[in-house]
């Protein structure tokens, strides 16, 4: 409750800040609810944005989680779609299994990728903060060396992978919207299950108010942390093998530009929650997509939106104090 | 008898191929006519004034105003990702835009894919590698200006050892390190160039790195292929010369900057633009590989630095490729190993050029 009303707190100060620069209040309106939402084309652009941000923000609030602040989104990302090109490039299994082999590749590339540092931190107690942002960058440049060296294309010789076929792509349910949304959407469940119902979920829950206390009753502290983070960088590799098989259709050097830290964002504005995620994540999309068209039409420049994003996340944050305190009007005993 | 008559009809063959080849078209195509008034769009990787590819074709579009007689709308910031792409085109599509023009590599599978759900809508892509009915990718030879580049640090080179820091090492990188050892060979036969690859095309620091590796190691010009002008100012810092490249770089390092290779998009696309306007465009199917004479690149050139003897041999060779009478690719060329590339004769043949993988004689790189 406290923190919508931070989220529409933050929004009204973004509306207010972009009348400001000169859009008018129903200019506004109409682009980021008549336009985007209401519009065919639009919404479904919405939604072809949204799905890997859906799943990037639940990869994220599985890992915060367990208190494992995991920034490595992105390199997680990359190995999924890394794994899943190979099985495209080196053509594994037929043509009709092709695609569920490369979303199987794609969660178990993300997956290892995030059992590096997890490993790192329970036995060797290596800061998580550090070891995944710095496993990115390995990532980010072992992406280069492929796709400068032997996975180019070697139709034109230019730094993407070659074009998956036509099997190895999420298929349409519909015009303009692929099968990532869905599922997007199940995966949702999924989490929502493993937190809310699954034994796993109830020692999690122990382990985030307090992994000393939790061990102390018994609770498996360390499996259920590896066991998490594995989740949530399987979940990361799976965003990646959405993008690359759903929207790009091949594997290129910048699809996971900004992903991994719009995933964190969106856990964050979630507090950790599925079903938040899932719809924080939808608004992200929209303010993309709305925020393109204002500066298509308003001259507003997109470090605009970012503002809008940074606002959002101050609101929840300092709603935290609104959280654990209450404020009360002291009046003094005349 | 039977052979005379198979050997002509075989030549006859071989004609027609290469008519074929010379002039491809579509088959049974009138061409794109858009619909509606013509409105241009332009949709840029980067901010307007990254002061160097974007910011080029930024210029392009100020002086396009002015020679169309319109306002050109312009998106900066648009990312190489089909979720950030899409929209952006189908908003300005469905509020009349017809014609997009786009400026990265990156745009390529999106917009083929946007020219085919709108089939009325004229795209043209810079530095793209996708072409189709109503879809022309263009990008400039870039090794005549780099030459013309080369044959001015070699004018100023003082050890003959120059400096080049480039981006990734792949064709349209490649192609301008030869070109600018074969230009600075025009001046001086012994200069070499050592190569470092960046692994980016925008990453100050590693090119500042680069250019400083190079001039401890004795290099006194130093050559660019990277977006940034961190090469020339970093020159300019050490009191070494350079050359820019996507504009004129005295802009960021007056002194040191003695050539620069520069974008003139202006004039390629002006001419693109009316013949759009015109209707029945034809985008060629291979794209569009710009040379000088056509308005790709030309050169900011030259600084007081170059002695007036090769600022005259500079310009003549200018206008020998402004007037198509130069090939920088032509044979006899051979690579540093003395493998015949190009037999003699031969000029390079693009598919050739944007695979270019070996160096000719005078090159140092990593590998």
């Amino acid at each position: 409750m406290i923190i919508s009303s931070a989220l529409v707190f933050g929004l009204l100060i973004s509306a207010l800040i972009l009348v400001a620069a000169g859009v008018s209040a129903s200019d506004l309106f109409n682009e980021f609810v008549l336009y985007t939402l209401f519009d065919g084309q639009s919404l479904r652009a919405v939604l072809f944005q949204a799905a890997p941000l859906i799943v990037l923000g639940l990869a994220g609030a599985l890992a915060f989680r367990a208190r494992f602040w995991n920034l490595g989104l992105e390199g997680q990302m990359i190995w999924g779609a890394i794994a899943a090109t190979a099985v495209s490039l080196f053509e594994i299994g037929p043509p009709s299994l092709r695609l569920v082999l490369m979303f199987i590749a794609a969660i178990i590339g993300g997956l290892m990728w995030a059992l590096v540092p997890v490993l790192l931190k329970l036995h060797l107690k290596v800061n998580e903060i550090i070891s995944t942002l710095m496993l990115n960058y390995i990532a980010v440049n072992f992406l280069l060396f492929l796709l400068y060296g032997s996975w180019k294309d070697p139709r034109d010789s230019f730094p993407y992978s070659p074009q998956f076929k036509s099997f190895e792509r999420l298929p349409n349910i519909f015009d303009g919207v692929n099968l990532a949304i869905p599922i997007a959407l199940v995966i949702a469940l999924l989490v929502l299950w493993f937190t809310r119902i699954s034994r796993a979920g109830l020692y999690l829950r122990f382990v985030d108010s307090s992994p000393g206390v939790a061990a102390a009753v018994g609770v498996p502290v360390q499996r259920v942390i590896l066991l998490t983070v594995l989740f949530s960088g399987a979940l990361a590799g799976l965003a990646g093998f959405m993008v690359s098989a759903g929207q790009e259709e091949r594997l290129t050097h910048s699809f996971y530009l900004g992903y991994g830290f719009s995933g964190i964002l969106i856990a964050f504005l979630a507090r950790n929650q599925p079903i938040a995620a899932t719809v924080v994540a939808v608004l992200v999309a929209t303010l993309f997509v709305g925020g393109r068209s204002l500066q298509v039409y308003y001259q507003i420049p997109f470090s605009m939106v970012q503002l809008i994003q940074a606002i959002l996340v101050i609101c929840v944050a300092s709603s935290d104090f609104f959280i654990r305190y209450r404020i009360r009007r002291i009046q003094s005993e005349a | 008898m039977k052979t005379v008559m198979k050997t002509f009809a075989a030549g006859m063959l071989g004609v027609y191929a290469l008519v074929n080849v010379t002039q491809p078209t579509y088959a049974d195509d009138e061409g794109l006519t858009i619909q509606g008034p013509p409105k241009i769009a332009m949709l840029y990787i980067s901010p307007r004034n990254d002061g160097g590819w974007t910011q080029a074709f930024d210029e392009a579009r100020q002086k396009l105003e002015v020679q169309l007689g319109q306002k050109i709308q312009f998106v900066e910031n648009v990312p190489e990702s089909a979720s950030a792409i899409r929209p952006v085109v189908e908003r300005l599509i469905q509020r009349g835009s017809n014609i997009i023009i786009g400026t990265a590599f990156g745009y390529s599978d999106t917009f083929k894919d946007l020219a085919a759900k709108y089939p009325h809508v004229a795209f043209l892509n810079g530095s793209g590698t996708t072409n189709s009915k109503n879809l022309l990718s263009f990008y400039g030879r870039t090794y005549e200006s780099q030459y013309l580049c080369g044959m001015a640090a070699g004018a100023v080179s003082k050890t003959g050892k120059l400096g080049f820091v480039a981006a990734n090492p792949f064709g349209q990188v490649n192609w301008t390190i030869n070109a600018y050892e074969l230009g600075a060979q025009q001046i001086n036969p012994k200069a070499t160039v050592t190569v470092i690859y960046t692994g980016a095309w925008n990453d100050p620091i590693k090119e500042r790195a680069a250019t400083m590796a190079l001039i401890d190691q004795g290099a006194d010009v130093i050559g660019q292929h990277v977006d940034s002008p961190t090469p020339q100012i970093v020159a300019q810092e050490r009191g070494v010369y350079g050359t820019g490249y996507h504009r004129d770089m005295r802009e960021f390092a007056p002194k040191a900057t003695v050539c620069s290779s520069v974008w003139v998009w202006d004039r390629f696309l002006a001419v693109e633009l009316k013949k759009i306007m015109a209707g029945h465009w034809k985008p060629l199917p291979q794209g569009a590989l710009l040379s000088m004479q056509q308005g790709g690149t030309d050169i900011a050139c030259c600084s007081s630095a170059v002695p007036p003897a090769d600022v005259t041999k500079i310009m003549a060779m200018r206008t020998e490729l402004m007037e198509g009478k130069k090939q920088i690719y032509e044979g006899p060329m051979s690579d540093g190993k003395g493998v015949v590339q190009i037999p003699v004769g031969a000029v390079l043949p693009d598919d050739k050029l944007w695979k270019m993988e070996w160096f000719v004689k005078g090159v140092i790189t990593q590998q």
